[in-house]
């Protein structure tokens, strides 16, 4: 009952007229920049963040959602019908996706991509609804001990969650650490490796770094290989699926929806292999495996409801925790303080307005993206025929105002293009990026916590110990990284993103 | 050992050595304090030191990696370049002119790129994030202070 007057509170809200035009906007502009080859979800709330800067806090965060699921949804567009994805989770799709795009089906790809997100959309929503309080009340019993096992625990989790070596996620969550001890030290306020820059002294901005490894550097990447787009699209054939294809998918979406919501918990970027796991088991639970690949339509159905029920899922250990898991929920805590709020448990006691309105945004923003993007498919195909060579210099500028926009500071611009740089050389070097922007995000909150704990604790690393929870949270952040090291277990785990 | 150098972890584990010692160097003057009282500078100093070690491991299992794919300087330079002209042009100058100097820096990271095209375009798209960005959401970007005062 509780849940129903919450759930009304948060349609009462989010349904005003306001909201759900900013909402709408959210989506639409979300849509439009998230369908430009190489921008990804990242990239697309970094550039888009100054729009929301004018609007108050609950529509602001509505909005930003409201991006989000525009920019995943035009990534999904791009990754179908030119075979480029804009970030990891979008690769999956290519795979099925790009192939009924070359035989004619685009429009069906497209559609059963939008009504599979549509249904995982619904019911990751409810599953927010229903675990937000109580996981909420939970973490309200968290100590700092607690937070740091926990966090500890998420980056063990995105280690071992990463693509390529451990060894080198190991690194990148290192590197990430490092970067954020940058900046005025909380306690005795001396500087950290500032190298004497002014405009370091608060740190390094997250969507500065963000939007340098990924917008920057994808941009450069794309650059280096020479133009193999192919808008893989006589014609896009039509839109809505037969009732035999609705059939066929309705268990793999199903499935593949149950399968992200709960990798989207986790606090380690779970989100990341909700569909390269679910595409793996439809592709084994398949009767004809050997379409997979060829364009088979279970192909595109299962990681994109996979990857549209994680991406709303990774909204609870924000929400209820405070601890954002992956990058873009990163980018929303940026939002979110600039707003003035904090996020935590304490934000669904305080601003419940807020709370419950953004959870039921995030239903209308499924539905919204539907009503959007089926009628609107025809203008996205256009805009992908423009060539990369005009495309690239609007997406920087757009970088470069989005960036720059942000704190109204040059060095901001400057410090992307550093970060540019390195992202580049990332690539060059097989060196992932997300997970040190995971271990960027949570290593200020983590060198707090730990001080805090020891501090409580009169400097006996005991704590970690004696308090069950934390405890074991810890223990369990290390079986994940020895498992993950096993030969046995590192040949499957290259084995499931290989495929 | 040419072959050796020029091999991605080789590479990889040697700039991740030189960041951790340069972020060491950076550090060392940081008190380290005692673990109930930990310093501002323990974090810093044990994270660069994990870093360090990471990068020799990276770098000792290095012979089995891939070969550096190519590389070129045109794109970045020119790309990068664009974005710190944006920056130092944005305020003194404003967007006006910003902008389509960040469009042209940066259409000559592509060979494909043609000059009349890409003047009418920067041009345009200069004009179209005036409209959105200044007039529509009224963000405090300048305009063209040299110009117009704002």
């Amino acid at each position: 009952v509780e849940l129903l007057s919450n759930l009304a509170l948060g349609f009462g809200t989010a349904l005003s007229p306001a909201n759900l035009f900013l909402g709408f906007v959210g989506c639409l502009v979300g849509t439009l920049i998230g369908v430009l080859p190489g921008v990804g979800p990242i990239a697309t709330i970094a550039m888009l963040m100054p729009l929301t800067l004018k609007v108050d806090p609950t529509g602001a965060l509505i909005m930003l959602a409201g991006i989000y699921y525009g920019a995943q949804y035009g990534g999904s567009t791009t990754a179908i019908l030119v075979n480029m994805p804009g970030e990891v989770t979008a690769v999956v799709t290519t795979l099925d996706g790009y192939q009924m795009a070359r035989q004619g089906r685009a429009g069906v790809a497209l559609g059963v991509a939008a009504l599979g997100s549509f249904f995982a959309g619904c019911v990751a929503t409810l599953v927010i609804a229903a675990l937000a309080a109580p996981l909420a009340r939970i973490a309200l019993l968290f100590g700092p001990a607690e937070y740091f096992g926990l966090m500890v625990f998420g980056l063990g989790l995105a280690v071992v969650l990463a693509r390529g070596s451990v060894l080198k996620a190991l690194i990148m969550v290192t590197l990430g650490l490092l970067l954020s001890t940058v900046g005025t030290d909380l306690e005795t306020g001396q500087e950290r490796l500032t190298l004497g820059i002014a405009e370091l002294a608060d740190g390094v901005d997250f969507a500065v770094l963000a939007m340098g490894v990924f917008g920057i550097a994808e941009i450069l990447r794309n650059l280096e290989n020479p133009e193999s787009r192919n808008v893989a699209i006589a014609q896009l054939g039509r839109l809505l699926p037969t009732r035999e294809e609705l059939r066929r998918c309705f268990g793999p979406v199903a499935r593949a929806t149950g399968i992200g919501a709960v990798l989207g918990i986790l606090p380690g970027n779970g989100a990341v292999l909700g569909p390269f796991a679910s595409y793996a088991l439809e592709k084994k639970l398949s009767k004809q495996p050997e379409g997979f690949g060829k364009g088979a339509i279970e192909g595109v159905a299962a990681p994109e409801s996979a990857n549209n029920a994680g991406a709303q899922t990774s909204f609870i250990p924000l929400l209820t925790l405070g601890l954002p898991p992956n990058a873009v929920m990163a980018l929303m805590v940026g939002a979110m303080t600039i707003h003035g709020l904090i996020p935590g448990p304490q934000v669904m006691t305080k601003h419940p307005q807020l709370f419950w309105g953004m959870i039921a945004s995030m239903w209308i923003g499924n539905l919204l993206l539907l009503v959007i993007n089926l009628p609107l498919i025809g203008l996205w195909v256009r805009l992908l025929r423009v060539p990369y060579r005009i495309m690239f210099t609007t997406i920087l500028l757009f970088c470069a105002i989005g960036i720059y926009s942000i704190n109204n500071n040059p060095y901001d611009v400057y410090f992307t293009a550093f970060f540019g740089l390195a992202g580049y050389l990332f690539i060059k070097l097989g060196l992932e990026p997300a997970p040190m922007l995971l271990g960027f995000v949570l290593g200020r909150l983590m060198e707090e916590k730990l001080r805090q704990a020891l501090a409580l604790s009169e400097g006996s690393l005991m704590t970690f110990v004696e308090r069950p929870f934390a405890a074991a949270l810890l223990v369990l952040a290390a079986v994940v990284m020895v498992v993950a090291v096993l030969p046995a277990v590192s040949r499957s785990r290259q084995k499931a993103f290989q495929e | 050992m040419r072959q050796r150098l020029l091999r991605q972890d080789f590479l990889g584990g040697l700039a991740v050595i030189a960041v951790a010692a340069f972020a060491y160097w950076l550090a060392r003057k940081l008190p380290t304090g005692a673990a109930g009282g930990m310093g501002p500078g323990a974090l810093p100093k044990g994270l660069a030191v994990v870093l360090g070690g990471l990068g020799c491991l990276l770098l000792l299992n290095s012979f089995n990696s891939q070969s550096l794919a190519r590389w070129s300087a045109r794109g970045p330079l020119c790309v990068l370049g664009a974005l710190v002209l944006f920056g130092l042009a944005v305020r003194p100058l404003g967007l006006a002119v910003a902008g389509p100097l960040a469009i042209a820096a940066a259409a000559a990271a592509s060979g494909e790129s043609r000059w009349r095209e890409t003047l009418v375009f920067g041009a345009l798209m200069t004009l179209f994030c005036v409209a959105l960005f200044k007039f529509a959401l009224g963000l405090p970007i300048p305009l063209a202070p040299w110009l117009v005062g704002y």
